[in-house]
């Protein structure tokens, strides 16, 4: 299949900076570790966290950072820095100009191998989550985990689409997506009591994140929402993983009859 | 012609363009203006033409090929391309045609060459008979053997742009668009890729459209020239009518074999004077003849030299 073998030429190339991949990947782990210790510390003046356990929030963390992880990884190409470089580069141009389904190109453009860092320091925290909380893992918990984890990658990822398809019209109107993007997942990585009540609806009905990671949390804790939302809320994960990321190809495609290249 | 290749009817593109770019504002806080890049084009190119698409800067030639080749979607106007509207139908569309934009690489920078022209042949599916054959054509042709093993990152401008050409052809695509091709390239390198492309013309019968700056380009491969500017069509012809028609006067010199006061001639006007030296500019209406033997007359001649306008001052009257 043609996109397999532009994945691997993707990885090849990166084969080149094998160094510098392994460095990143090291000091994305020591980087964003270090953001969990200072975290952590926090808990030990407190005790908790809008009565979430330290071991609660290990759990949000870690599985917050899997995901973003991944994301980051696999949706490499449509970050929006990224992209905006395809864009002012001329590439999208000659992605523009083969024969092969532009989306596919534009995942197989970019496979951050380095991310793989992130992923693996969201993997530890997560696994001290378990060991700490001793939680009761029944069947159906233990399979809708990976659903959760896949319905947060693809959330996130529709979001960065959204925030490539906001390039095709603005540079500078990056940093207001990074708010949704980043800023999103950030908040993801938090209890959501712990936010201003705007800022908890908007997250909640308008930019669904806390649905894909908070309130799947809830469901694993075996706890009521604080805020009083309905139980089912938690397993609407998957619905709006998969409607956010095919909202935000939609409005992607769109954009692109809006592309104007660039004038050289 | 019979039925052509490339057939654009009125076709228009506009553009808006923030009028403060800099500013940081948000689009919909921006003040905007409308630039007509391409203003209803129309033109035909029939199959196996080489036609010289030229322009001074910014006169839309660029917009008008991504227009032909899918990049961009009109504003208005009609476009045909191998009989496929090219934005509609992207894939089908770009599957039958080569492009090559000078300034632009369209190999996987950090593998070597032949690994991209390999990627290629799966991106198009080339059978892997035919690719060989291309292979060993373009080998020789464009002496790919040079540096095929190496990644585009280490290629020189001229190699980058011999691969580059080799990678628009290798799915043996009817059509070439060539975008400034032989931009930033020293004398030798455009020779070489001057011959490749009358030669992939002649022998495969592939129709080209070229835009370019150096006018050397347009005289060695083109016998019908666009001229377009500001948007709009100046001239659509023949190379030799196009001198004819808008080259303006041509130019006698004359060195003289003593010092005169005053040099004049009718027929003629005096451009410049410098020493013994004089420039006559005159038009269609005189022959250099009838100028000479008048001036044989009056004065004594030590040399003389009929200049033709060349396609570059024809450029410069009609920009
Ligand atoms: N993506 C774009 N956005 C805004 N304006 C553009 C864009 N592309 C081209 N233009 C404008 O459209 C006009 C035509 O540009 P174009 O690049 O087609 O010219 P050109 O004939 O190729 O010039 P050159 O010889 O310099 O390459 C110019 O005024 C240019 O600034
Ligand atoms: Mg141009």
């Amino acid at each position: 299949m043609i996109f397999i073998r532009l994945a691997s030429a993707t990885l090849r190339a990166q084969a080149r900076y094998r160094a510098s991949l392994l460095v990143d990947a090291l000091s994305a782990l020591a980087g964003n570790g270090l953001e969990f210790v200072a975290l952590a510390l926090t808990f030990d003046r407190f005790g908790s966290l809008a009565g979430w356990s330290m071991g609660q929030v290990a759990f949000l963390w870690g599985l917050t950072e899997i995901a973003f992880g991944s994301m980051d990884m696999l949706f490499g190409g449509f970050d929006p820095a990224v992209f905006g470089q395809h864009i002012r580069r001329g590439t999208l141009d000659m992605y523009l100009l083969r024969p092969v389904n532009l989306i596919a190109q534009i995942f197989a453009s970019d496979i951050m191998l380095r991310r793989l860092g992130r992923i693996a320091q969201g993997a530890l925290v997560f696994a001290y989550a378990n060991h700490v909380l001793a939680l009761a893992w029944t069947p159906a918990k233990l399979l809708y985990l990976p659903v959760v984890l896949v319905s947060a990658v693809l959330f996130y990822g529709a979001l960065f689409i959204a925030g490539a398809t906001a390039s095709f019209w603005t540079v500078q109107g990056l940093e207001v997506v990074n708010v949704f993007t980043y800023g999103g997942t950030a908040l993801n990585s938090y209890p959501l009591p712990i936010f201003d009540r705007w800022l908890r609806r908007f997250f909640t009905f308008v930019i669904p994140t806390a649905v894909v990671v908070y309130y799947p949390a809830l469901y694993f804790f075996d706890l009521p929402d604080p805020l009083g939302l309905p139980g089912w809320v938690s397993f609407l994960a998957p619905a709006v993983g998969l409607g956010a990321l095919g909202m935000s190809l939609l409005v992607f495609k769109w954009g692109l009859r809006h592309y104007t290249s660039t004038g050289a | 012609m019979t039925q052509p290749i490339i057939a654009l009817e009125n076709l228009t593109k506009t553009f808006r363009v923030a009028l403060k770019p800099e500013g940081r504002s948000l689009p919909w806080a921006r003040t905007w203006k409308t630039v007509t890049a391409v203003d209803a084009i129309s033109l035909a190119i029939g199959r196996g033409e080489v036609v010289g698409y030229l322009g001074p800067n910014g006169a839309g030639k660029s917009t008008t090929i991504k227009m032909m080749t899918g990049i961009l979607t009109p504003t208005a106007g009609t476009l045909r391309v191998a009989g496929r509207v090219p934005w509609r139908e992207r894939r089908q569309h770009v599957a039958g045609i080569g492009v090559v934009f000078g300034q632009r690489n369209t190999l996987w920078w950090d593998l070597p060459v032949q690994e991209s022209l390999d990627l290629l042949r799966h991106v198009y599916r080339v059978p892997p008979a035919r690719f060989a054959e291309n292979l060993t054509r373009f080998r020789a042709l464009l002496d790919l053997d040079e540096f095929r093993f190496k990644p585009a990152r280490d290629l020189s401008l001229g190699q980058l742009m011999r691969a580059n050409l080799a990678a628009a052809l290798m799915h043996d695509p009817g059509l070439l668009f060539l975008d400034e091709p032989t931009i930033g390239l020293d004398v030798v390198a455009k020779d070489r890729i001057r011959a490749f492309i009358r030669e992939i013309n002649r022998e495969r019968g592939v129709t080209v459209l070229l835009t370019t700056h150096d006018l050397s380009d347009i005289e060695q491969l083109c016998e019908r020239v666009i001229v377009i500017d500001h948007g709009r069509t100046r001239y659509d012809g023949a190379l030799s009518e196009l001198v004819e028609r808008y080259g303006g006067d041509r130019a006698l010199q004359v060195d003289f074999a003593d010092d005169y006061a005053e040099v004049a001639v009718e027929g003629a006007t005096l451009e410049s004077r410098e020493g013994r030296r004089a420039v006559f500019r005159f038009g269609r209406g005189v022959t250099a003849a009838a100028l000479i033997g008048r001036l044989s007359e009056r004065y004594t001649l030590a040399d003389l030299t009929v200049r033709e306008p060349d396609i570059e001052d024809t450029l410069r009257r009609m920009y």
